[in-house]
C-alpha cells in the first residue's frame, strides 16, 4: 500500500525506519542480535531432549479424510502476513471464512524464523502431535524437511477445486513435492537488486553488477543462503533448480572471495532498508516486499529485476500430522486460492500471490497494485535453489556460513 | 538457639544463592557439556558418543575468530582503561559535590537498551555522517575511507558498551584512597609520576583487576558489535556460536565453542590473577 505519508522530521524518519525494520515480516530477527536471545531458550530445550530418534527416513504421509467442518481452526503464521482491518483490528479474510463455514479461526503469529520454529515443534511433531496446530506456514526448504520426516499430512486434492485450478504454474511442481500434495504456497517474494540511482551512475541490470569494483565496500548480499546463492548462480548462467552441489559451492566461493576482498560490505537481513537511504550501501540484494515501501519513500532508491532471472522464495501452508481439524484446514487452504479472497491478502501484504486470477481481480479493485511488478512479476523468470539431500544441504549451508564470516 | 541450629544457619542463608547457581549455572553447564559431546543433526536427533573430535574441529576451524575475539576484547579493555582511569580519578578526587551526578552520567547509557545503543553507533559512524565527513576534510581518512564496517568500529563499539564496567570499579577503588596518603607522598618528595605509579595505582589495584575482568570477559564473548558494526572479516567467536546455534542448528559445535571460550577466558584470568595477585582478585587487600 503506497499511502502517501505526512512529512516527518529527520529524526522521526529515522525512528520510523527503525521501527519498520523491526516489524517488516522476516528477517531482522533472523541474524539480528535481539532474536538470538529469545530463540535460544527454545532451541536449547529442543536440543536437550530426546537422544534416540527414528527420524531421517521418509514415511508415507496419511491422506486427509472427509469429516465434519469444525467449530475452530488453529492457524500458525508469520507476523504481518495477512490482511488486517486497521479500524476493527480483525482479519477480514478470516471473518469471510467464518461467514462461509461457521468456523472461528484462531490465528497465531508465532513463526519468526524457520529454524527456530522447527526447533520448537520438532519433538511434538515427532510424536505425532501438532501441538494443536492445524496449519503452519514455513519456507519451502523447511516444507521439504517436514515432508521428509513425515511430519505433515497429504492433501486430498479432489476436495480442493480452487487450489487445483488456480495455483501458479511456476510454483506447482517443486522438486520436493512435485504435485503440491503436501504443501500449498501462501505467498512468495522476489530477490531483486536495489540500488541508489544517484550513486551508481546508471541502471544495474545483473547480479554480476554487484561484483563491479566500482562499488567496492558499498555492496550487501542477503544472509539467507538460498536467496543469495540462487541469485549468484543465475548471474553465472546456471539454473539454480538444476545446480549441482559443486556448482553451488563454486558460487559460494565467488561470494566468499568478494567478501574477503572487501567488495561485499556485509550480509544482511532487511537492514538495507536503512543502509540504502543513508548511503552506507549503494547496491544490494533485497526482497521485493521491502522495495514497495523503500522506493516509495526514497526517490533515489531504485530496484531492478535481474535480466538473467530472479530468485524467488515461497512460504507454504502445510497440515501437520495430528492436526485436530485437518479437514477444515484443507478447506481453509482451498479458500485462500479463491482469487477474490487472495486479492484482499495481496493488497495488504504486498508479496507475490501464488493464485492465478488475483491480478485480474485487483485490476478492477486497485489497479496500482495490479500493475506493480514487485507484486506481479513475470513468474516464468523465477528460480529457486534445488533442495539437496540433507548431508549435501548441510555442506552447502556450512560453506555459506563460513563465507559470511561465521 | 541450639548449637546444631546455629551451625545450620549459614547454610540456610546460603541456600537461595546456591539454588540459583545450581538451577541457572550448574545444570545448564552440565547439559551444555553433554550436548558438546553428542553427534548428529537436528533432523536425526543427537546421540551421546563422547565425540571429542567436535572440540578439535571447532578449534581448527575457528582459531581465526577465537584469536580475533581476544585481540579485540584486549584492545577494547586497554582503551577502556586509558579512558576510564583518568575519568574515575577525576570524579573521585575532583568531583566534589558533583560526584554523584557525574557517576549518574557514566551509567546513564544503561538506561537505554544495549541493542539500540549499538544501532545508534551505525548512525554516528555513517559513511555520509558528519564524523566521517569531518575526518575526511582534515585528511585523517582517505576519500574512499569509512568508519562503519571496519575493525575500528567494532573495537570502538565494544569499548563504548563496556566502558562503565571499567569506570565503576575503578571509581570505587580510587574513592577509598585517603588523600592524606598522596599528601604524604608529596611530602616525601615524590614526583607526580611516582605518586601515580607507586601510590595510586597499587592502592587501586583491586579496582583495576575487577574493571579489567568485568570488561574483558563479556567483551570476548560479545557478538552484537561485530554483527552490527563489522563485516564478515571482523566476526568474533560469539558470531560463530550464534550462527552454529541458530542458522545451522549444529548444537554440539556451538556448545563445544562455548566451552572453549569459557576455558580460554578462565586460563587467561588465572594467568592474570597470578600476575596481579589473587588477594587483589578477590578484593581482599593486603594492607
Amino acid at each position: 500500500m503506497q499511502v502517501s505519508k505526512p512529512r516527518r522530521s529527520g529524526f522521526e524518519e529515522r525512528f520510523a525506519a527503525l521501527i519498520r525494520e523491526e516489524i517488516t515480516r522476516r528477517r531482522l530477527m533472523r541474524r539480528g542480535a535481539a532474536g538470538a536471545l529469545s530463540v535460544s531458550a527454545m532451541a536449547y530445550l529442543a536440543a536437550c531432549g530426546e537422544d534416540e530418534l527414528s527420524g531421517g527416513q521418509q514415511e508415507e504421509a496419511p491422506t486427509i479424510k472427509k469429516g465434519p467442518i469444525s467449530k475452530t481452526l488453529n492457524f500458525s503464521n508469520w507476523p504481518l502476513y495477512i490482511d488486517i482491518d486497521d479500524k476493527s483490528k480483525k482479519r477480514p479474510t478470516l471473518e469471510k471464512f467464518k461467514r462461509r463455514y461457521g468456523t472461528t479461526v484462531k490465528y497465531t503469529e508465532e513463526i519468526n524464523d524457520n529454524v527456530e520454529f522447527f526447533g520448537k515443534v520438532r519433538q511434538e511433531y515427532e510424536q505425532g502431535s501438532s501441538g494443536g496446530r492445524d496449519i503452519h506456514v514455513v519456507t519451502d526448504w523447511l516444507c521439504a524437511r517436514m515432508l521428509r520426516l513425515g511430519f505433515v499430512q497429504k492433501f486430498d486434492k479432489s476436495e480442493m477445486p480452487n487450489a487445483s485450478k488456480n495455483l501458479e504454474d511456476s510454483l506447482a511442481s517443486p522438486d520436493f513435492d512435485p504435485n503440491r500434495e503436501h504443501s500449498m504456497p501462501w505467498q512468495s517474494g522476489q530477490v531483486l537488486i536495489g540500488y541508489r540511482r544517484d550513486r551508481t551512475g546508471g541502471r544495474l541490470t545483473s547480479v554480476n553488477d554487484l561484483f563491479d569494483p566500482k562499488f567496492k565496500g558499498k555492496v550487501t548480499f542477503l544472509s539467507e543462503m538460498r536467496d543469495t546463492v540462487a541469485a549468484v548462480l543465475l548471474a553465472d548462467g546456471i539454473e539454480p533448480e538444476n545446480a549441482t552441489k559443486d556448482q553451488a559451492l563454486t558460487a559460494i566461493e565467488k561470494i566468499e572471495k568478494a567478501a574477503r576482498d572487501g567488495q561485499i560490505r556485509r550480509f544482511t537481513g532487511n537492514e538495507y532498508i536503512k543502509d540504502l537511504p543513508k548511503g552506507d550501501s549503494i547496491a544490494v540484494l533485497g526482497w521485493s516486499g521491502d522495495f514497495v515501501q523503500l522506493t516509495a519513500d526514497n526517490p533515489n532508491v531504485a530496484y531492478s529485476v535481474p535480466e538473467e532471472g530472479f530468485a524467488i522464495f515461497t512460504d507454504s501452508m502445510q497440515i501437520p500430522v495430528g492436526a485436530p481439524n485437518a479437514y477444515t484446514a484443507q478447506k481453509m487452504i482451498d479458500f485462500v486460492y479463491d482469487p477474490e479472497i487472495q486479492a484482499a491478502i495481496t493488497a495488504y501484504v504486498n508479496y507475490v500471490p501464488p493464485v492465478k486470477g488475483t491480478k485480474e481481480v485487483l485490476l478492477e479493485q486497485d489497479p496500482e497494485i495490479a500493475e506493480n511488478e514487485l507484486i506481479f512479476p513475470d513468474l516464468s523468470k523465477a528460480h529457486s535453489l534445488k533442495n539437496y539431500p540433507p548431508a549435501e544441504e548441510r555442506e552447502v549451508e556450512e560453506a555459506f556460513q563460513r563465507a559470511i564470516g561465521a | 538457639m541450639t548449637r546444631a541450629r546455629r551451625s545450620l544457619l549459614p547454610y540456610a542463608l546460603l541456600a537461595p544463592g546456591l539454588l540459583w547457581l545450581l538451577v541457572f549455572f550448574a545444570i545448564p553447564l552440565y547439559y551444555m557439556a553433554e550436548i558438546s559431546l553428542k553427534e548428529g543433526t537436528i533432523e536425526t536427533g543427537y546421540q551421546f558418543t563422547w565425540h571429542f573430535e567436535t572440540y578439535v574441529d571447532a578449534i581448527s576451524n575457528y582459531d581465526e575468530q577465537l584469536i580475533r575475539s581476544f585481540w579485540y576484547a584486549g584492545l577494547a579493555t586497554l582503551i577502556a582503561f586509558l579512558i576510564g582511569f583518568p575519568l574515575a580519578y577525576a570524579i573521585a578526587f575532583r568531583g566534589g559535590k558533583y560526584r554523584n551526578a557525574l557517576l549518574l552520567i557514566v551509567i546513564l547509557p544503561f538506561f537505554i537498551t544495549y541493542l539500540v545503543r549499538t544501532l545508534s553507533w551505525q548512525t554516528i559512524l555513517d559513511d555520509e555522517g558528519w564524523i566521517v565527513d569531518s575526518l575526511k576534510t582534515v585528511g585523517l581518512i582517505g576519500d574512499e575511507g569509512r568508519l562503519l564496517a571496519t575493525p575500528a568500529a567494532v573495537v570502538a563499539g565494544i569499548t563504548y558498551n563496556f566502558l562503565p564496567f571499567m569506570i565503576l570499579p575503578l571509581y570505587a577503588a580510587l574513592e577509598r584512597i585517603d588523600p592524606r596518603m598522596l599528601e604524604a607522598a608529596y611530602d616525601l618528595y615524590a614526583k607526580r609520576r611516582d605518586v601515580v605509579l607507586r601510590v595510586v595505582i597499587p592502592t587501586a589495584m583491586p579496582g583495576i583487576v575487577a574493571g579489567v575482568l568485568l570488561t574483558f570477559i563479556p567483551a570476548a564473548g560479545d557478538f552484537v558489535n561485530a554483527e552490527l558494526l563489522g563485516t564478515p572479516q571482523t566476526s568474533m567467536i560469539g558470531n560463530v556460536i550464534q550462527s552454529r546455534y541458530l542458522e545451522l542448528t549444529d548444537y554440539p559445535t556451538a556448545a563445544a565453542l562455548s566451552f572453549i571460550l569459557m576455558l580460554a577466558i578462565l586460563l587467561l584470568v588465572l594467568a592474570y590473577a597470578r600476575f596481579a595477585g589473587t588477594e587483589q582478585l578477590t578484593g581482599a587487600e593486603a594492607r
